[in-house]
């Protein structure tokens, strides 16, 4: 049980981290980016690519495909999105939501056909460690303190950088950001780069545990866009814990009860947010 | 310092200001005066770029202005409040005044100046602004405007929803600030507060600028008199 | 004083009360008309006619999302959901249950259909924006591919059943049942342009430009809320079932989110949302497309329609009938037609 709890921790921070991204960006653009996914498998696709084509270790190969993912989306936010960004508010997240899932297709699509059994896997070696009198694998601790630094580093510059704070204060007013000099294009662009940045970190680490192949796309995306709603989007913190809470329930119920039944809780947990809460966990009701 | 000329403004091709031109030199107060739909609000909001004007030219600080954003013209040194203000409603009174030096850090020399203006926010540092009342929060606003050392401070109504007693202490710190050389504009539709304060005032009427002079011109014109002061 | 949801025929002065019904009819009879001599050409090629009625199928579950999304605004992400919904519960019913093939279908019409009000109840109780209802729906579909994946008894699994029940019957087969479908979807048509030209449409283009102001007008946009998402869904629903009794076979993979509903989607962008011809229009294009472009492109496919949604929605939101109408200096389509 402490081992599978363990799992479900370790795999609710990759969680928290791929929805946050998604979560800040509904908050400070209106948009929903379902290409999330798609961008993170990029980034997989690159990084093994780069390991077994040109031989670099795979700790560079790692970065040149987060560096990819944050590539795919500076694009991205370069070309489609600014028609988005040309609308406003319901018409805003709708073209949001049908672009980025044109995109996804379309990325997805390529990767498939291209590199058909394309797949990354970070072994890393050496026996389980001891953590609390639990074994757990090299590669989940890893995964670990990985996703605890991102997250870290997520919430400091959120809370006491300069620019993360324009950030949040763009998600609790826009017009009131614009009028002390913040600019919310350039704003809204750099979180979408790291969004990207951290979709492609996520298919690292979740890689260390088990492949990361090429249709892990949708499956990516709907994760993420089930724990953001779940902890309010909008919401960094309400994302992590969300994800935390998930990722849990996941490990539990699937080790418990099976597979399918693991997704159709999931998805009915996001269904009875939307319903009793549209706001999640820790997003605040408008 | 602020030179607005045949500024046209409107909603989906109407146009709601039509032709306002008006100045603000460096160091004086100046009010623009009308009642409710005057176009007051509409004229600011033109004039710090949050609605493209259908005509006419703003010049601030001898450059061309027009058009430029509001985020631009706020690190350029006009600083607009509002009448809705736009705090940031879930951070504490500290964040929206540290927000308010953006992009620069806050100096805890125009922190303290703010507090001294103020006092009311420097018992409430880690309240949300949310949680605050309304002249609390008309203070906050003032005082984020003020963290980014403004060269022009531009107010929409700050008396709306006051008290007369805060509208009132809000118009003394315009007046403490007035008197430490800060550029006022402010758009009033409480006539007998903005002409204490300002130097000079226009009456805005329908959209157009029907009157100007100095607050002694204004305050003793007949027809002034009789449509803002109630006095017949 | 009660609020009037009907807009007396006489004051109506949008197009429904100044076009002869034989003109407004007219253009479901110009596309009926090749659709159902198209047989004739193709009769004996089991490729062309498979194509074919896949195409009526594709532009059923479209016809459906039209009324649906295209007249009311709603985000349903479950079209493909409903489709199976109306496809298994008629296989179900008719080869487990023994149910009568004409009592079969319309259970899984009606199962949809309540489904579908379902959904819009839901989403007017709780005032759901837009983006909401469209995860709400989403998450139906997921779990509801996750229910057929995991229900290995009852629905086969991954591999499907086979649906007996139609075999024997005109359904089942190539020709007739090509003709079954295709009056289907006339009907689908028929009812759509009715439901524009009546007090349905009057009160559809009311909310969908403007809600608040449509509720003072005294248009109750609960209520037609959710009758669009009933009879939107019914058309789905039936259009699964007749799709099951033809095809012999049911599979999560023919009801699928990234088949069915980012079809529609496609479909009805390409051919004009909310305007009537629009499922006929993009279904026979993706169609074309399909055959001659697309089958041996491989897994390129995906791509290909990524491409085609993303260019679609960033330069032709109109779609092709939009254009058409520009390019002719006027706008032909009866329905409103905003940019989504």
């Amino acid at each position: 049980m402490g081992a599978v709890l363990l799992d479900g921790i370790v795999g609710g921070l990759q969680l928290g981290l791929l929805a946050m991204g998604l979560s800040l960006l509904y908050g400070l653009g209106g948009i929903l980016n379902l290409a999330h996914g798609a961008v993170a498998v990029t980034a997989a696709i690159v990084a093994s690519l780069v390991v077994d084509g040109v031989g670099y270790p795979i700790g560079v190969a790692a970065v040149i495909g987060v560096g990819a993912a944050a590539l795919l989306t500076l694009a991205m936010d370069r070309t489609v999105m600014q028609a988005v960004y040309k609308q406003e508010g319901e018409h805003r997240v709708l073209l949001s939501l049908l672009l980025s899932l044109g995109v996804a297709f379309l990325v997805d699509g390529l990767l498939e056909w291209r590199y058909p059994s394309g797949a990354l896997s970070i072994r890393i070696g050496g026996g389980p460690v001891d953590v609390f009198g639990i074994g757990m694998r090299r590669g989940s601790l890893y995964a670990a303190a990985i996703a605890l630094v991102a997250l870290g580093g997520m919430i400091f510059f959120l809370r006491r950088t300069t620019l993360g704070r324009a950030v949040r204060s763009i998600i609790e007013d826009e017009q009131g950001a614009r009028l002390v000099g913040i600019d919310p294009a350039r704003v809204r662009t750099l979180i979408f780069v790291v969004s990207g940045a951290l979709a492609g970190l996520v298919a690292m680490t979740n890689s260390m545990s088990a492949p990361v192949d090429v249709r892990s796309g949708f499956a990516f995306t709907i994760n993420a866009l089930i724990v953001t709603v779940v902890g309010g989007l909008g919401s960094a913190s309400g994302a992590l814990l969300a994800g935390l809470l998930l990722g849990i329930v996941n490990v539990l119920s699937a080790f418990y009860i099976g597979a399918y039944v693991t997704s159709i809780i999931l998805l009915t947990a996001a269904a009875v947010t939307i319903l009793v809460k549209p706001s999640g966990l820790l997003g605040r009701s408008r | 310092m602020l030179d607005v000329r045949g500024l046209s403004v409107g909603y989906a091709g109407n146009d709601v200001v039509h032709g306002a031109s008006f100045e603000v030199r460096t160091g004086e107060a100046v009010a623009i005066i009308g009642s409710n739909g005057a176009g007051k609000t509409t004229l600011l909001r033109s004039v710090c770029g949050l609605l493209a004007p259908t005509e006419g030219a703003v010049t601030f600080d001898g450059g061309e202005v027009t058009g430029t954003t509001t985020a631009e013209l706020a690190r350029a040194g006009m600083a607009y409040v509002p009448a809705e203000r736009h705090l940031f409603p879930g951070m504490t009174v500290v964040e929206n005044l540290t927000l308010g030096a953006y992009p620069g850090r806050p100096e805890q020399q125009q922190l303290d100046f703010v507090y001294e203006l103020f006092p009311r926010l420097k018992e409430r540092t880690a309240q949300t602004a949310g949680t605050m009342s309304g002249g609390e929060q008309q203070m906050l606003a003032v005082g984020r405007a003020l963290m980014g050392q403004p060269r022009l401070l531009m107010l929409d109504e700050p008396t709306t929803g006051l008290a007369p007693k805060l509208a009132a202490d809000a118009y003394r710190a315009l007046k403490v600030l007035k008197e430490q050389g800060m550029t006022i504009l402010v758009a009033e539709q409480q006539v007998p507060l903005a002409l204490d304060l300002a130097d000079r005032g226009y009456v805005l009427e329908d959209g157009r600028m029907e009157l100007s002079g100095t607050s002694e011109e204004l305050a003793g014109n007949d027809e002034v008199r009789r449509a803002y002061l109630g006095i017949a | 004083m009660t609020t009037t949801t009907t807009a007396p025929v006489e004051l109506d002065a949008t197009l429904g009360g100044s076009v002869p019904p034989w003109r407004a009819y007219l253009p479901v009879l110009l596309a009926a008309l090749p659709l159902a001599l198209l047989p004739l050409l193709f009769g004996d090629s089991r490729t062309y006619m498979g194509l074919a009625t896949g195409l009526l199928v594709a532009a059923g579950y479209a016809a459906g999302f039209n009324v649906i999304f295209g007249m009311t605004g709603q985000l349903f992400l479950s079209i493909g959901a409903l489709g199976g919904v109306g496809g298994y519960a008629c296989a179900i019913l008719a080869d487990r249950i023994g149910l009568p093939v004409v009592a079969a279908i319309l259970a899984g019409t009606l199962l949809a259909s309540a489904l579908g009000a379902l959904f819009s109840w839901v989403s007017v109780r709780r005032s759901l924006d837009v983006i909401f209802t469209g995860i709400v729906t989403l998450t139906f579909s997921l779990g509801f591919e996750n229910l057929l994946l995991g229900q290995r008894e009852l629905t086969g699994g991954e591999d499907g059943m086979r649906v007996e029940a139609g075999q024997d019957l005109f359904i089942g087969e190539l020709v007739p049942g090509y003709y079954a479908i295709l009056v289907a979807l006339i009907g689908f048509l028929v009812l759509f342009r009715f439901l524009e030209r009546s007090h349905y449409g009057w009160a559809f283009r009311a909310l969908k430009d403007d809600e608040t102001t449509a509720e003072l007008a005294g248009v109750d946009v609960a209520r037609y809320r959710i009758h669009a998402g009933a009879i939107g869904s019914a058309m789905v629903g039936l259009t699964g079932a007749l799709y099951a009794l033809n095809e012999g076979r049911v599979t999560p993979t023919a009801f699928e989110f990234a088949g069915v509903d980012v079809s529609s989607l496609v479909i009805l962008a390409f051919g004009g949302l909310g305007t009537l011809l629009a499922p006929v229009i993009g279904a026979t294009f993706f169609a074309l497309l399909e055959e001659f472009v697309l089958r041996d492109l491989g897994t390129l496919r995906i791509a290909v329609y990524g491409l085609i949604l993303t260019a679609l929605f960033l330069f032709f939101r109109d779609g092709i009938t939009g254009l058409v109408g520009r390019l002719r200096g006027r706008n032909d389509h009866l329905g409103p037609n905003r940019p989504v």
